[in-house]
């Protein structure tokens, strides 16, 4: 280890990709151009649930501009997508199932043209009973959304005896907690551009998972895989809604049957209409302690809502069930988490898949059960959370890097100072409340292989180049890969060029989702560093005629030990391999060690390695007004080793932000919500001051015990704001988001005698 | 009917011909190929269009091209000093303000026409200043940084 050079693993380093979007000179899907390019807009369902009668298109191509008008009968290969489950029309064939379904898509010369075309197109439809409640849609005799049923997955998970522990608790708490539909509002609205290049057809897309877009593209239009070329575009943020396809299927139906390069920007009213949310959730949350604070027992019931099609339910619906104790150790558990179809919008992957919500109600419950038990919040999560040899939820025994405890102890200090000061603070109708909110999150694909490959190659001038699919979306995992190339290489991550995320030239790394591209593909990329530098090392011990033991990296050189001077570069080493016939590029892969769960018990290794972190809020409420103001957040992650800290920050701050979204003002009103002007996110002058404390409790299977921050840092933002809300009005909001109404409604009965 | 506006956009002298309706946003990226400045909303909620119009910060979907006539216009790609990274974009790149960059350029002009008219501001005037631009990614807390930074005004916060 010694030849690793200081200054990379968990030091300050350029991200890769700053300058170029600090100068105005990423491109952006929507910045790439070609002046030939044909311009597309789909004509979306005003109806939820409707079979298509028939579609006029003939006033549209009496429009000069207008070019060509697609339907489902222009989709040559298969008409669906989906990246679990291919239930997905790219346009709608027999019937439409939410609003926003696209019916037609239409190219035109110009975008006014092509507006004008699309506003031209008359649908007409015979509806169909739509459902917008998932009890009622499994309920019998329901009308369906799918042929094959509105039940999109149940997921169980059991242990011990919950039925006998609850005869036995000293409290017992039952409560039910409701969320929303989120959007992620990224500030990029989707967009892309594809063209034929001879026989491929490349698109230059918004995506965080360019060779899952490959693959349906390719399906769509019959094509082998090698004839798609998947390019990611500068992404401007994801968070999970950009896994699945937004304009892929139809730039490339178009640029491939019209054999001429095809541009579709999605607005953001049509960004807001048609891409997945979050998945609204009710939780029924039974669970039980003794009198010594200890958790015996839970029984936890959720259903959600998916919406119209599964994008990635079932990964949510797993999650949520696996996820559904916290940190906390529960011998006696039942779980069941049900989702089902429904005319609502498709709800997928956002930020935390479902972890978020199913933390708000796990918390709630610490915090209740702790009250009823007179103990403080903090101790009773002291006294649950996960150690080395605790069983999860899965029965899984964790073997280190349980950092649940460190995180912890490392915000009490805050903690016992924001209680004080809370109790220093009286004014009037203005009242002070401290919550805390703790987390884990499983890293990774849930029971199921979720590999990542990555590529290093020795140029001949002695440069490194580092290939990886991994889209980055704006978390930075481009600068964290080239960080553990360069330090297993003894180069600066500089040194590293790095080739990502384009379907020609990288192989997959699997989707940007599940917090996972760190250790992943991050092992991945030291698994390829290895076997380069294992070539490095003996051919330059060969050509030094030096001890293959002694010789170590620095610099782009290989040098003996104690002998600065007797040193070969690594363009001399690249020349010798090329002349003897020797590969210079090296694959690395990895692929967690999971198995998949009991259908029936939810028992297994669903995850290799788990985060882990707890938030302290504080916040006042105008009890006249219903105003919540979030005055500070202290935020502990256990992240194995921060690669690169200031994008552990950057993660950590950025999460924190979208958790008191989640907590305090967003909610996508399906049929009402149409942009930013009526879904609120926060702006700068929400936020409060957000204090990042990283916790470093290594993982043995990490690329330098490293896990991942992505999904984390949201997690437990809400729940603390939750929980500091009831500790300052002494009433519990039970429903997300505590917007005004809630906050007043629940300081109003707090004022009851 | 298009008519002819004449303007100056990054210290340039430019001429172009464009439909009344035509926001200076759309002429900016599609006649004048700056894409620096980005289109996230089209109703000014965001930012993402930020450019300097004589000096004040405005949402270029929001501004008609006709009326930027006889007007200086500064987009992100006029900031740099012939490669040189202004103070700000520097700041940004120092204390990790990037991530996704999406908001960047109207978050740094924001930023800038800020720091042209207070060359100190206080914590708040700077959270004020830039809270019509939208981020998704940051939290803020890096932007506020790199402002402070460059006003020369930095406090560190963190601990880690």
């Amino acid at each position: 280890m010694g030849d690793r050079p200081a200054g990379v693993i968990g030091e300050k380093v350029e991200r890769i990709g700053s300058r170029e979007r600090l100068l105005g000179k990423a491109s952006f899907a929507a910045d790439i151009d070609l002046p030939e390019a044909v311009h597309l807009v789909a004509v979306r369902s005003e109806r939820p649930h409707a079979r298509i009668v028939g579609i006029d298109v003939s006033r549209a191509q009496h429009i000069s501009e207008c070019l060509r008008v697609f339907t489902a009968e222009d989709v040559p290969g298969r008409n669906r997508v989906g990246i679990i489950r291919k239930d997905q029309p790219l346009l709608a064939d027999d019937k439409v199932r939410c609003i926003g379904d696209p019916v037609a898509l239409v190219a035109a010369e110009t975008l006014e043209a092509a507006r004008e075309a699309a506003a031209a197109i008359r649908v007409e439809y015979e509806d169909i009973s739509a459902l917008f409640d998932p009890e009622e849609a499994l309920r019998p005799g329901a009308p369906l959304v799918h042929a094959d049923g509105n039940l999109l997955g149940r997921r169980t998970v059991k242990r011990g005896n919950p039925e006998a522990a609850f005869k036995h608790a000293d409290v017992v708490v039952e409560r039910v907690y409701t969320t929303a539909h989120l959007e992620h509002a990224y500030l990029e609205p989707d967009a892309g551009l594809g063209y034929m290049d001879g026989s491929t057809l490349v698109i230059h897309a918004s995506t965080q998972n360019p060779h899952y877009d490959q693959k349906d593209v390719a399906e769509l239009l019959g094509l082998d895989e090698g004839s798609v070329r998947i390019i990611q575009a500068a992404t401007g943020g994801g968070f999970g809604s950009k896994l699945d396809l937004n304009v892929q299927g139809f730039v490339g139906l178009a640029a491939y049957l019209l054999n001429r390069p095809a541009r579709m920007v999605y607005t953001r009213e049509e960004a807001f209409l048609c891409t997945p949310k979050r998945h609204p959730l009710t939780i029924a949350y039974k669970s039980a302690a003794n009198r010594d604070g200890r958790l015996l027992a839970a029984d936890i019931r959720v259903v959600g809502d998916t919406g119209a099609y599964a994008s990635y339910g079932p990964a949510v619906l797993n999650r949520v069930a696996l996820h559904a104790t916290g940190p906390y150790e529960l011998p006696n558990l039942f779980v069941e988490s049900v989702l089902a179809y429904t005319n609502n919008p498709t709800a997928g992957a956002m930020r935390g898949f479902g972890v978020p919500q199913i933390a708000f109600a796990h918390e709630s419950q610490m915090d209740l059960l702790a009250a009823a038990l007179g103990m403080s919040p903090l101790e009773i999560r002291l006294r649950n959370c996960y150690r080395i040899g605790s069983l999860t939820a899965s029965g899984q025994e964790l073997t280190g890097s349980v950092g649940i405890r460190a995180t912890l102890d490392a915000v009490a200090p805050q903690y016992a100072a924001a209680v004080r000061e809370r109790n220093g603070t009286v004014s009037g109708h203005i009242r002070r409340g401290v919550g805390i909110g703790s987390m884990m999150y499983g890293i990774g694909n849930t029971g199921q292989q979720n590999p990542a490959t990555a590529h290093l190659e020795l140029t001949l001038d002695g440069g490194v180049v580092l290939y990886s699919g991994a889209a980055d979306v704006g978390q930075g995992s481009s600068t964290v890969l080239a960080q553990i190339a360069a330090a297993e290489l003894g180069l600066q991550p500089e040194a590293i060029r790095t080739v990502i995320a384009d379907t020609l030239l990288t192989t997959s790394a699997g989707a940007t989702s599940a917090s996972r591209q760190t250790y992943i593909s991050g092992n991945a990329v030291l698994d390829a560093a290895r076997k380069l530098k294992e070539v490095l090392l003996t051919e330059a011990a060969d050509m030094l005629k030096f001890d293959r033991a002694k010789v170590i990296l620095e610099h782009g050189s290989v040098r003996a030990v104690r002998d600065a001077d007797r040193s070969v570069s690594f363009a001399e080493i690249a020349r010798r391999c090329h002349k003897l016939g020797m590969p210079l590029k090296w694959q690395g892969f990895f692929d967690p060690d999971t198995t998949p769960l009991d259908l029936e018990t939810g028992q297994g290794v669903p995850y290799a390695t788990y985060a882990f972190a707890t938030h302290v809020a504080e916040v006042s409420v105008d009890t006249l007004t219903g105003e919540v103001r979030c005055l500070r957040v202290v935020a502990a992650h256990d992240v194995g080793k921060a690669v690169n800290p200031q994008g552990v920050h950057g993660q950590i701050c950025g999460g924190v932000a979208m958790g008191i979204g989640f907590a305090l003002m967003e909610e996508f009103v399906p049929g009402q919500t149409e942009s930013l002007k009526d879904y609120h996110i926060p702006s700068a002058a929400d936020m409060p001051e957000v204090i990042p404390i990283i916790v470093e409790d290594p993982e043995p299977t990490g690329p330098f015990g490293a896990k991942g921050v992505g999904e984390p840092a949201l997690v437990p933002t809400a729940p603390a704001i939750l929980n500091a809300i009831a500790d300052a009005l002494g009433v519990r909001i039970y429903d997300l988001p505590a917007g005004l109404e809630r906050v007043l409604q629940a300081a109003l009965s707090a004022r009851k005698p | 009917m298009k008519r002819i506006i004449t303007l100056t956009v990054n210290g340039e002298p430019v001429e172009g011909a464009v439909e009344p309706n035509r926001t200076l946003l759309s002429f900016l990226r599609e006649d004048l190929g700056l894409t620096g400045a980005k289109h996230g909303c089209g109703l000014g909620d965001c930012g993402a269009c930020t450019v300097i119009l004589d000096g004040k910060p405005v949402n270029s979907c929001l501004v008609l091209a006709v009326q930027a006539d006889g007007r200086e216009v500064l987009t992100i790609e006029g900031l740099a000093d012939n490669g040189k990274l202004h103070p700000i974009q520097e700041a940004f790149i120092e204390t990790g303000a990037i991530q996704c960059g999406f908001c960047s350029p109207g978050m740094i002009l924001s930023a800038k026409a800020l720091l042209d008219e207070s060359p100190k501001p206080t914590e708040t005037e700077i959270r004020t200043a830039i809270s019509g631009n939208l981020c998704r990614c940051t939290g803020y807390q890096k932007i506020v940084e790199a402002i402070l930074a460059a006003a020369g005004t930095a406090q560190g916060k963190e601990v880690s």
